[in-house]
């Protein structure tokens, strides 16, 4: 049977008709056709899939839609500001923390709702919240620096997800 | 070199913005209107017979749009390699006999993901099973009774299962280790590792009424691609148009041709619709390909100084069920243990040898993390045997600039001794090593053991593998900005970044007037691909020849419309003005304009084609190892610095110093890139992954069990850069191999490191806490007898 849901996705709301069984991974992509969440293991095991639910990372592909009726989430394409970067995407591609990309949007946001939290976190705060996104490219140092150095610079749209 | 105004500088890489917003569109993120999705059935046994394939009732199944199995195949059989001595030997479908788990029987394309997982469970298979065999060193056992493919026709040994050997030598090593004063014999293993791509791999295959097929492909090159795939499907090649697509990791993972592709697009000719295939990550783990397990048996003959008289290497490598890679892999092995030091008798064999496993692919590096670590611990442990050091033992042995290969190449501007210098200087290492033997070193009651250990390599950079070539194409636009086509594939490394910097230098313009179209079979050049180590190389000099012909036409053109000679005249930012008077000039626009006007109407369009080792006919014998290899040799030295916690066995790579001779680095933030993935992926090799098989079935896979490194288990990595001293002499377009080479000296050197810290020598990987802690107690033992 499919239950009717809405899902408010960086601000907007979308109305969706699904089965209980489809998971928030497959909504975003499938049935919204938000495509910059990735699918890297479908087992919650490498973070490709992290979306922001209530300000919280959490693991796309092993969260039902239907959970998440009514609640605020947040993916990769809700960060920039028209063709304008959030101060950690831009921190990312500055300090080379990009290469095939595939962990990006996973990393980003987990990143973020560090930033919104903690915005000058150390370096073992950023362990801690990057520690279930899988990198196999960069081997990490760059992804800590992009990190770290959006922490000190001052972003309007971090403060503003700080006030929440 | 400081008037360059792209290359050398860290030009932020083009796509990040699209990576880093979700916009970069993978093969997965492609919807087509109809889209099918498709999958596999793979064998559940090791070794077995196909009585039966019986597919009535998935067919009858609604929303089951086609099946297909061995039989609607053509039969035309794919491999790594396909050449006469090594033809094809895998079937795109299993015919009659699978050979390892997760062999692929049947392929489904259904309306949805419930369908297609009922219709795979209604496919009835009858097997047969049959005997099979794992072990390598049992599968090449003269007294083995499984025979998975009949032996290697021209290979006439005692041994089982024989899939391929290279074998070579030269001078006389009888001879020389008749005159050695010490000669030393040691073995070791390299265990199973795999690629771990984020991505899955993933075909979108559309057939159009037209008979065009398009196909979008996680892949390392669409030429090849093609080619492989043409040829099993009986099309003709240019009937396939594979369209870019990022690609989120490959490490050599996805090179090969594979079944999926076939059936995805197979199954799209047969239903008239676009058809999706999606790997789950379990198959990734189960039944796709990995790296390359290698046992290296290895003897060496020293002269009392340390001069290397004499070398018998002997290389096994376990196959699996087909040939794969495991067949270059062996001639591989011979080339990574060839290159750094001089030995003036050398014999060589590498045997490739077939098991019911599934069949081994390139990962990154291709046999040189494996050779390396074999290699450099022998160089440390015979230097204590000697007593002399081993860096200078190293030095003593290690090539120099314009040295000849044994196989004819030259290694050109090799900064090797220079590698070595510099990454002892940088990283303090004489001072900080323990001195020999390391038994005798006063006992402290702190469990942590920190130590230091050096490891040396060298890779190529660009062979004659198909098409042999590759080609680039650079236009102007009417407003004086240029396009560039290129094949070349950007899966991470950089390469549209790179080829766009090489573009901007040669025509004085900044990145945002350079467009680029990448990767498209049907629009852009033939290219080598993202393998061999050869894009920046090959593709990047076919770049510059493109480019540097649009900048003649733009001189000829100027110099006509300024009555001024070629040599007097200077580009800058889409201008060209008299060097001596910049106030005659004229814009690339007007240029444009006037070369249509004057030219027959040419609207500056540019050609390269660069094709590496361009005397050679074919590529060199994988048989014989007869024929030159490359052209390109990139050398370095690493420096690990570790801590081993005695109690727990657990290792921790503290510091990896890589000291590189690359060449001209185009992009120094690209390079240091790809130093920081090989150190992190060397990490893995070391203390974490390990596919764990038991009778041809993974037991680990998933990545909660396979361990690959977290953000909890990164290295600090630092690097230097050997530009060796004709790379500084203007020619900044020389560059040379940086993303597979550097996986492996670092494997050695955390090996020595840890000899260095503990006294335990590792023979095998992983370096694993277990090992650890049982070399350690042995040890302990060891030292209470004596």
């Amino acid at each position: 049977m499919k239950q009717a849901l809405e899902l408010k996705i960086n601000g907007e709301t979308h109305d969706l008709l699904l089965t209980p069984n489809v998971t928030l991974l497959e909504a975003i992509r499938d049935h919204v056709g938000l495509w910059g969440t990735k699918a890297g293991c479908g087992m919650g095991t490498c973070g490709a899939c992290t979306v922001l639910l209530e300000e919280k990372p959490i693991l796309s592909c092993i969260t039902l839609a239907v959970e998440c009726h009514g609640k605020e989430i947040t993916t990769i394409e809700g960060l920039s500001e028209g063709v304008a970067l959030s101060s950690l995407q831009e921190a990312f591609v500055r300090a080379g923390a990009v290469q095939c990309g595939y962990c990006s949007p996973g990393m980003i946001l987990s990143g973020t709702a560090l930033l919104r939290k903690n915005p000058r976190p150390t370096v073992a705060d950023i362990k801690k919240a990057l520690e279930g996104n899988l990198c196999r490219c960069t081997g990490y140092n760059t992804i800590i620096d992009a990190v770290l150095d959006a922490g000190t610079a001052s972003s309007p749209q971090l403060d503003q997800g700080e006030k929440k | 070199m400081s008037d360059l105004k792209l290359i050398g500088k860290s030009v932020l890489r083009r796509d990040g913005p699209d990576k880093t917003t979700g916009k970069a569109r993978y093969t997965a993120d492609r919807q087509l209107p109809g889209m099918l999705i498709c999958g596999i059935l793979r064998s559940p046994h090791p070794h077995a017979k196909i009585l039966n394939i019986d597919c009535s009732r998935a067919e009858k199944l609604p929303g089951v749009k086609a099946i297909i199995s061995g039989k609607d195949t053509l039969g035309i059989k794919h491999g790594f390699v396909e050449t006469p001595r090594y033809p094809p030997d895998q079937n795109i479908l299993a015919s009659d006999t699978v050979r390892h788990v997760g062999e692929e029987v049947a392929a489904v394309a259904a309306i949805n993901q419930k369908v297609l997982d009922e219709a795979l469970d209604l496919i009835e298979v009858k097997y047969e099973i049959l005997p099979a065999v794992f072990d390598v060193v049992d599968a090449m056992n003269p007294d083995c009774e499984v025979q998975i493919h009949p032996n290697h026709p021209r290979v006439n040994e005692p041994f089982c299962n024989i899939a391929g050997k290279t074998e070579t030598q030269w001078g006389d090593v009888e001879k020389g280790f008749s005159q050695a004063d010490l000669i030393c014999s040691d073995r070791f293993e390299s265990h199973l590792r795999t690629h771990g791509y984020l991505e899955p791999q993933t075909t979108l295959a559309d057939y159009n009424a037209d008979g065009t097929l398009h196909l979008w492909i996680s892949s390392m090159g669409p030429f090849v691609k093609r080619r492989k795939l043409a040829k099993a499907l009986g099309m003709p090649y240019a009937s396939i148009q594979i369209h870019k697509a990022y690609v989120g990791g490959a490490f050599g993972g996805k090179i090969d041709l594979f079944s999926h592709e076939y059936c995805a697009a197979a199954l799209s000719i047969k239903t008239a619709r676009p058809v999706k295939f999606v790997s789950s990550r379990e198959d990734v783990f189960a039944a796709y390909r990995h790296g390359q397990p290698l046992i290296s048996e290895i003897k060496t003959g020293l002269k009392k100084d340390g001069t290397i008289v004499a070398q018998q290497l002997r290389m096994i490598n376990n196959a699996g069920a087909y040939k794969g890679s495991g067949v270059v892999v062996i001639f591989l092995a011979w080339a990574f243990s060839m290159i750094p030091y001089r030995v003036e008798n050398f014999k060589y064999e590498g045997y490739s040898i077939f098991s019911n496993n599934p069949p081994r692919a390139p990962l990154r590096g291709h046999g040189a993390p494996q050779v390396r670590f074999a290699l450099e611990s022998h160089m440390d442990i015979i230097a204590e045997k000697l007593q002399i050091d081993p860096i200078e033992f190293r030095l003593k042995n290690a090539r120099v600039a314009g040295e000849e290969l044994p196989n004819r190449d030259s290694v050109h501007n090799c900064g090797l001794q220079e590698c070595i210098q510099k990454a002892v200087l940088k990283t303090d290492f004489i001072k900080r090593r323990h001195p020999f033997p390391k038994f005798e070193k006063p006992s402290s009651l702190n469990p942590l053991k920190r130590g230091i250990g050096l490891g040396v390599s060298s890779y190529f950079g660009g062979s004659l593998i198909y098409p042999n070539s590759s080609s680039a194409i650079v236009k102007m636009a009417d407003d004086g900005s240029v396009d560039l086509l290129t094949g070349a594939i950007e899966m991470g490394q950089g390469s549209e970044t790179v080829l766009c910097q090489i573009v901007g230098e040669e025509l004085q313009l900044e990145m945002a007037d350079i467009r680029i179209t990448s990767a498209d079979t049907a629009t852009t050049p033939h290219d080598i691909g993202a393998w061999i180590s050869g894009l920046t190389y090959v593709t990047g000099n076919a770049v510059r020849q493109a480019a540097g012909s649009v900048r003649d036409k733009i001189l000829k053109v100027a110099a006509e419309q300024l009555h001024e000679s070629v040599a007097n005249l200077t580009l800058e930012n889409k201008f060209v003005f008299v060097t001596t008077d910049p106030e005659r000039r004229i814009s690339y626009q007007q240029i444009f304009e006037a070369s249509v006007g004057t030219h027959r109407g040419d609207t500056i369009i540019g050609e390269g084609h660069w094709r590496t080792m361009r005397d050679e006919p074919f590529h060199p014998s994988l048989a014989s190892t007869k024929g030159r290899w490359s052209e390109n040799y990139a050398f370095s030295a690493q420096v690990a610095e570790v801590e081993v916690d005695t109690e727990t066995g657990e290792i921790k790579l503290l510091k990896a110093t890589t000291v590189h001779d690359c060449g001209f680095p185009i992009n120094p933030q690209l390079v240091k890139g790809q130093i920081d993935g090989q150190v992190s992926l060397a990490l893995g090799h070391a203390f974490m992954e390990d596919v764990m098989l038991k009778n041809g079935y993974t037991l680990n896979p998933t990545w909660l069990d396979y361990r690959m490194p977290l953000i909890h288990n990164v290295a600090d990595s630092k690097d230097v850069d050997v530009i060796t001293e004709s790379y500084q002499a203007g020619r900044s377009f020389r560059t040379k191999e940086v993303g597979e080479g550097l996986v492996s000296a670092i494997l050695a050197a955390i090996a020595n490191a840890i000899y260095d810290a503990t006294g335990l020598r590792m023979y095998s990987t992983p370096f694993s806490p277990e090992k650890v802690l049982k070399g350690l107690k042995l040890l302990r033992v060891g030292s209470k007898i004596s």
